[in-house]
């Protein structure tokens, strides 16, 4: 009877334990990697700072709402990653600033400051078409040389991606994610020049030719 | 010793649908154009991906891909992911030409001609389709007890593969032809102590299918 009770506390403790394993594992963590080539366009004879500020490039999405599943998505590196890749092919010179002043002394035309400002996402069984789907609104700000603000445009891109058999849900939401970092790499690439007050500065630096003048710090206006 | 074989086959096939769950597919051809493929030419399968509630599966391609290099070791077949990457923004899911006069306006970029005259692409073949579960029954129960753990059930699920190729002739910058594949099978799940899938490859007969109509499509068969 003793050597009974044994087994079935034993059991009972076996079980428990691996229910609680399952708990722990609900939550779903991601750290979205993935590959982003050079885009084929033509470079502006332009020098640019790009801004990633640290919320920008550590931004973590933590789901918060009591009714769906569990998620961190770390957005923030892939977005650096992307952005590094697609400015640099879009202009002659890049470089990352931390402000609106070049760090390698060199003359900067402009300065990129990227935001993202809201992050979106859907797992197979809140959509029809069993798909994990992502969409991303960034605002992008360009200023001059001089921190004048040029631009401050809205930016959206958007990734879908089917469930496979076998796949898992990290793995899913990491390629969503990827194609929609890919879908912004695209409109910022082949949009930049349209946007119109950008188009009319560079209609304007194309007349006037001015070389670009440093900035003094303390004369920023942001 | 005939009606020996065909017995035989019969249970062969019975068996075969037993073990993976049975399919059939429908596949059709449409050609404008005569196709010619020289010496060194290529052919690239991409996915279409504009569809707003479903999604081309990138597999698939990669399987229509590898299944007509196979199927016909003449055909040069390039990789989407290669093709894409190295395109990298003009082939993503909203900026990909939709129909192929956007394709001469497309190459009217140098850059982009030039890469596509590397490959040496003399078709494009888009693919466009999905496979999606379209009715499932059943219900499998599971328990789980100190003793350990059971499922006991029964359940089935129909998959429907749809998928058509628009083929473009890059060179004359036409379209030259067309070629769909639909396949249905319903796959079983059997549940004593513990669950058995019996699953209808659906997407790879698909896939197999429209290489194999691609490949005769090629070849002028």
């Amino acid at each position: 009877m003793r050597a009974f009770t044994n087994i079935l506390f034993k059991k009972v403790f076996l079980v428990t334990f691996l229910l609680s394993l399952l708990l722990m594992s609900c939550k779903s963590t991601v750290d979205i990697n993935g590959y982003f080539p050079s885009p084929v366009i033509n470079k502006l004879p332009y020098s640019i700072g790009v801004i990633f500020d640290k919320e920008f490039s550590s931004y973590r999405y933590i789901e918060k709402s009591e009714k769906r599943e569990k998620w961190e998505i770390d957005v923030g590196d892939a977005q650096v990653k992307m952005l590094n890749v697609v400015l640099k092919a879009m202009f002659s010179n890049m470089e990352v600033t931390s402000d609106l002043q070049s760090t390698s002394g060199d003359t900067l035309d402009l300065f990129f400051q990227p935001n993202l400002e809201n992050f979106q996402y859907n797992v197979p069984y809140e959509t029809k078409g069993n798909m994990f789907e992502v969409w991303l609104k960034y605002n992008m700000k360009v200023y001059d040389s001089q921190g004048q603000i040029i631009a401050d445009w809205i930016l959206t891109a958007y990734g879908k991606t089917p469930s496979e058999f076998l796949k898992s849900q990290e793995a899913a939401l990491n390629d969503a994610m990827v194609i929609a970092l890919r879908d912004l790499g695209a409109g910022l690439s082949l949009r930049f020049s349209q946007v119109p007050e950008i188009n009319k500065w560079l209609k304007t630096r194309g007349k006037s030719n001015t070389p670009p003048t440093n900035i003094v710090k303390d004369k920023i206006v942001i | 010793m005939e009606n020996k074989t065909t017995v035989f086959t019969s249970v062969h096939i019975a068996m075969l649908c037993f073990l993976f769950g049975c399919t059939s597919v429908t596949v059709d051809q449409v050609k404008h154009e005569d196709v010619e493929l020289h010496q060194g030419d290529s052919i690239v399968v991409i996915g279409r991906r504009t569809g707003s509630d479903y999604e081309t599966e990138p597999d698939l391609i990669a399987c229509i891909g590898s299944a007509l290099s196979q199927t016909n070791t003449a055909l040069n077949v390039i990789p989407e992911s290669d093709f894409v990457n190295k395109l990298y923004p003009w082939f993503e899911a909203r900026t990909a030409p939709v129909h192929v006069q956007d394709l001469s306006r497309l190459l009217s970029y140098e850059k982009i001609s030039k890469i596509i005259d590397e490959y040496q692409v003399q078709y494009i073949v888009w693919v466009d389709g999905n496979t999606e579960r379209t009715r499932s029954s059943g219900n499998i129960s599971c328990g789980l007890s100190p003793a350990g753990a059971a499922c006991f059930g029964f359940g089935t699920w129909d998959t429907k593969s749809e998928y058509e190729a628009t083929i473009w002739d890059y060179k004359s910058r036409q379209l030259v032809g067309k070629v769909s594949s639909v396949a249905d099978g319903t796959s079983y799940m059997p549940a004593i102590v513990i669950p058995i899938p019996i699953v209808a490859p659906v997407q790879r007969h698909a896939c197999q299918t429209m290489a194999n109509q691609l490949s005769n499509f090629f070849t002028n068969k």
